[in-house]
């Protein structure tokens, strides 16, 4: 019996598309005073790794879960690669996890719970590329570990890969890669979307304007006013 | 009879198409993968749809079918132990 045999490869093009515009974009608030002067230094000449803002908010709030426990956590980031004007740059959309085998040093997914990944990598929307993995360091800052290297020579060895470390206590954040088999700080920008901007609201419902009170349902009147006064305060 | 099966490297999103017969094991699959994208086939696990594809199982065990895609996922460690020097 022989084993697999390749018969066919196919190498992923890298498209040529724009990054988020720089209107929308920033530098994360939890960088220190000098990733923020690298980050500045790096907008001029291109940055090389977005981060949107939906995927950064998961990761924060991951974080920001296990605090209290100690506990590290982790996941993968999801995007694509893309180059425009000769800069090649990964764009992160989501991120995925599942549960964890965790310490307050030491982190993996469990074994058992690889099919919970699956179910979000299938419902994730969009055709990924993991363009790298986030882990938490709970206090002791934002560095890559031995094992954190071991790891991204092993997984995450290209250009474009890149990893997250993020500290929730002293709340720190810093993505790193790999340079020629060296780790360099990496500095990143968080995007949104065109119709996301954090600075408004992401989502709209109709608002209530139906007052039940004992059974007996209010119109408001042309001024939006219930018909009794005094009852919203009273239901 | 061979059976034909593209596997996805989620990394990059280069594929491969391999041929395997009935006997061959998902661990198989993952080496011959993983060598060819010069990876360490210890830090993958492999994926059809949201079931996990243990090592030890075959072809025939896990019911493969020509034209099935399975994917290729990294299971990173992370962990504090000491600042590189």
């Amino acid at each position: 019996m022989r084993g697999p045999s390749i018969v066919a490869d196919q190498q992923a093009n890298i498209r040529d598309l724009p990054p988020p515009a720089r209107e929308r974009t920033r530098a994360h608030k939890w960088l220190s005073e000098r990733r923020l002067a690298e980050f500045k230094a790096k907008e001029k000449e291109g940055i090389e790794l977005y981060l949107s803002k939906l995927a950064e908010e998961k990761i924060r709030n991951h974080a920001l879960a296990h605090v209290r426990d100690r506990r590290e956590v982790m996941g993968l980031l999801l995007g694509g690669i893309y180059r425009h004007d000769g800069t090649e740059y990964a764009l992160v959309r989501d991120v995925a996890t599942t549960d964890l085998d965790a310490t307050d040093v030491s982190v993996r997914f469990d074994p058992r719970a690889f099919e919970k990944l699956f179910v979000q990598l299938d419902e994730i929307g969009f055709r990924y590329i993991i363009v790298g993995w986030y882990h938490s360091h709970p206090s002791y800052h934002c560095f890559m570990s031995s094992t954190d290297v071991q790891t991204q020579r092993t997984l995450f060895n290209l250009r474009a890969h890149s990893a997250l470390v993020i500290d929730p206590v002293n709340k720190e954040i810093e993505a790193f890669f790999l340079d020629d088999g060296r780790v360099r700080s990496r500095p990143f920008a968080v995007f949104w979307d065109q119709f996301q901007s954090p600075y408004y609201g992401t989502s709209v419902r109709m608002r209530q304007t139906e007052v039940i009170v004992s059974g007996e349902m209010l119109e408001p009147d042309d001024a939006g006013n219930e018909e009794r006064s005094g009852l919203r305060n009273d239901a | 009879m061979p059976i034909r099966v593209k596997v996805r490297n989620a990394e990059t999103g280069s594929t491969v198409d391999m041929e395997m017969e009935n006997e061959n094991t998902m661990d198989e699959i993952v080496r011959g993968a993983a060598s060819f994208w010069n990876k360490n086939p210890g830090a993958y696990v492999l994926r059809r749809g949201k079931r996990l594809l243990r090592g030890s199982q075959t072809v025939l065990e896990v019911g493969l079918k020509d034209a099935d895609e399975l994917e290729l996922i990294p299971d990173p460690e992370g962990g504090y132990r000491a600042p590189p020097q």
